[in-house]
C-alpha cells in the first residue's frame, strides 16, 4: 500500500472527510444486531477514523452462575466503558461450549447488554451439536459483509469439517463432544468450503482495491499449529481473493491468546477470550515479541479480555488486546500498529 | 550410619530369603535380557496408562464446572512436566507434579482431588510425562512448554 504522509494527510484532512462515503450506515434491529450494510463500494483511500470493539470465546456451559458468565458480563461492561464509544461489537465465535440453545441464548442475553450493535460468527463450540440451527435462530446469517465508514468487513464460517460423523453413525451428541476437544483427531481440518469461497469472490468483485478490508474468522487464516485447528484449510484461496486489497486486517478468535503474523497483504491478530487462555503451541512464531505472559491458574480473569481496534483515516489500525489482568509485554501494552 | 546398613542389609537378605531367586538377580541386576514379548507387554502396560490419562484428562468428571484438564491444556502442554519439583505460588511451597495436578482438579475445575497414589493419578501423570517425551528434566525452570509437537491421532501408540 502507497503510504500517504501525515503531512500529505493533514493538508488533506477536510476534502477527505468530505469526499469519505458513509457506506453502510448500521440499522440497529430490535434485538440490537448489526443490519447488513448496504454494498456501495468505497471510493476512497481515506477513511472516516473510527473504533469498534471485538469478543470472542466465551464458551458458556449450561450451568447456571457459571464463572465464565461473570466473564463476559465484565468483558460487555468494559467494551461499553470505552470512549470514544465503540462504533459496533465484532463477536468471533465461541460463544456456547456444547452448541446447545440454552448456552447461546445465556450469551445472547448477555451480549445483547452492550450499548452498541454487534456482528457475529460461528465458532466450532457453537455449531456441531445441530450443524448451526440453533445459532442460525438467534444470529442470522453466518457469513456476511458490511460497508463502515470507508472500510468493507466480512465475516466468514470457517469451522466447517467434512462428514466425520454419518459412517461412523455418530449421534449430533457424540459429534459435538469430539468437536469439543481442541486435539480431536477424527474431526479433520476446517475450511470456509466453496460456497463461501464463492460468496466471497462474489462479495468482493465490485470493490476498489483501495478500500481497507476488515476479514473476521474464527481460526487463523495461516497455518499456525493445524493439530489445534490454529488453521484454515482453504485461507490460502481466501487470501488470494483478497490480495488485491491494498491492505487486509484479519481478526480472528479460537486460539485464545495475543498472536500475530503477516502474510502477503494480510496483518492477521489473534483475539484474548472471555474463558481461559491457550499455551502456545510447539512452533515457532514469526512475532515472537507478540505474546502475552504465562498465566495464573488461580487468577481466572488472567489471560482473558476484549479488544478495541482503532482505525485513522489511512486504515493505520491500531489493536488494543484489553487484557484484564497484566500479561501484555511493555512492546503492545499501548496497543499494536498494524 | 553403620548400624542402620547392617540393619536394612538384615532386612533385604530376609527377603531374598523368603522370596527365592528371582529377587535376588533382579536386586543386584543381574537379570538377563527381557525377551521381545515381554517388552511389548511392558510398554503395552504403559500405554495403557497414557491412554486412561489422556481419557481423565479429557474428562469433565474429575471436576463440577463442566471443564476438563484439556479445556486449558490440550496435548497436556503448559504442565511443564520436565520442570518438577519446584516451588509453585499456589500451592505455596516446593511441591510435585501429582500435587500440582490435584490442585488443578481442586481449583479451576472446582473438583474432588484424587489419592496420590491412585490408578488414576498415575495414568494421569503418565499422559502428561508421555506427551513431553524427550524434553530435558529442567527443575525449577520457569517456561511454559507445549507438548512434542503432534502431526495426527492421539499423540501416543495405541495398543
Ligand atoms: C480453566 C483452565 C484450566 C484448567 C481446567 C486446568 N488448568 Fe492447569 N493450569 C492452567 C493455567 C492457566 C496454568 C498456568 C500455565 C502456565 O504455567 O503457563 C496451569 C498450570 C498447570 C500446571 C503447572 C504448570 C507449571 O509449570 O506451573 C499443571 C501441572 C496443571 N495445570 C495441570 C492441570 C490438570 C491435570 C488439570 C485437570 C485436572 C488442569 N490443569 C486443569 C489452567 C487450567
Ligand atoms: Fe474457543
Ligand atoms: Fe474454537
Amino acid at each position: 500500500m502507497k503510504k500517504i504522509s501525515r503531512r500529505q494527510f493533514l493538508g488533506m484532512t477536510t476534502k477527505a472527510g468530505a469526499a469519505t462515503v458513509f457506506a453502510g450506515i448500521f440499522a440497529p434491529s430490535a434485538a440490537s444486531m448489526l443490519g447488513l450494510g448496504g454494498v456501495a463500494e468505497a471510493t476512497t483511500k481515506k477513511i472516516k477514523p473510527f473504533t469498534f470493539a471485538v469478543l470472542t470465546d466465551a464458551h458458556l456451559y449450561d450451568i447456571a452462575d457459571h464463572k465464565f458468565d461473570h466473564i463476559l458480563e465484565k468483558a460487555v461492561s468494559d467494551v461499553n466503558s470505552i470512549r470514544p464509544r465503540p462504533d459496533f461489537v465484532l463477536y468471533a465465535g465461541d460463544l456456547g461450549q456444547s452448541g446447545k440453545k440454552d448456552e447461546l441464548l445465556k450469551g445472547k442475553r448477555i451480549l445483547d447488554k452492550l450499548k452498541m450493535p454487534y456482528k457475529i460468527i460461528p465458532g466450532e463450540h457453537d455449531y456441531y451439536l445441530d450443524m448451526g440451527k440453533a445459532w442460525r435462530g438467534l444470529f442470522g446469517d453466518e457469513h456476511w459483509s458490511f460497508n463502515h465508514n470507508g472500510v468493507h468487513f466480512i465475516g466468514m464460517n470457517s469451522i466447517l469439517v467434512p462428514d466425520f460423523w454419518t459412517l461412523k453413525g455418530l449421534t449430533p451428541k457424540e459429534r459435538m463432544g469430539m468437536m469439543e476437544e481442541l486435539e480431536c483427531h477424527n474431526c479433520g481440518a476446517w475450511g470456509v468450503g466453496e460456497k463461501q469461497l464463492d460468496w466471497l469472490a462474489r462479495d468482493v468483485k465490485n470493490v476498489s482495491p483501495h478500500t481497507p478490508v476488515i476479514i473476521m474468522t474464527h481460526s487463523p487464516l495461516w497455518d499456525y499449529y493445524p493439530r489445534w485447528n490454529f488453521q484454515t484449510y482453504d485461507a490460502p484461496q481466501i487470501r488470494e481473493t483478497l490480495r488485491k486489497f491494498d491492505k487486509v486486517i484479519s481478526i480472528h478468535g479460537h486460539v485464545h491468546q495475543v498472536v500475530y503474523n503477516e502474510i502477503g497483504n494480510m496483518r492477521s491478530c489473534g483475539l484474548l477470550s472471555t474463558s481461559w487462555p491457550w499455551p502456545y503451541p510447539p512452533v515457532e512464531l514469526e512475532y515472537p515479541h507478540i505474546k502475552q505472559r504465562r498465566a495464573d491458574p488461580g487468577d481466572f480473569e488472567d489471560g482473558l479480555g476484549s479488544h478495541d481496534i482503532a482505525l485513522d483515516a489511512d486504515f493505520g489500525g491500531t489493536v488494543h488486546w484489553r487484557e484484564f489482568s497484566d500479561l501484555l509485554p511493555d512492546n503492545i501494552k499501548k496497543g499494536l500498529k498494524v | 550410619m553403620k548400624k542402620i546398613r547392617k540393619m536394612s542389609f538384615a532386612a533385604v537378605t530376609s527377603i531374598i530369603v523368603v522370596s527365592g531367586a528371582l529377587i535376588i538377580t533382579s536386586a543386584v541386576q543381574a537379570k538377563p535380557p527381557r525377551s521381545e514379548t515381554q517388552i511389548a507387554q511392558e510398554r503395552a502396560a504403559l500405554m495403557t496408562a497414557v491412554a486412561k490419562g489422556d481419557a481423565l484428562w479429557h474428562s469433565a468428571k474429575l471436576g463440577n464446572n463442566g471443564l476438563a484438564c484439556a479445556n486449558c491444556h490440550p496435548d497436556g502442554s503448559a504442565t511443564n512436566v520436565h520442570t518438577w519439583p519446584k516451588f509453585q505460588t499456589n500451592l505455596g511451597k516446593v511441591g510435585t507434579l501429582r500435587e500440582m495436578i490435584n490442585w488443578c482438579i481442586a481449583v479451576p475445575m472446582q473438583g474432588r482431588i484424587l489419592e496420590y497414589d491412585s490408578e488414576e493419578m498415575i495414568a494421569m501423570e503418565a499422559y502428561a510425562t508421555f506427551a513431553h517425551r524427550g524434553v530435558a528434566i529442567a527443575p525449577a525452570k520457569d517456561e511454559q512448554h507445549g507438548a512434542v509437537p503432534v502431526k495426527s491421532g492421539p499423540g501416543y501408540p495405541r495398543h
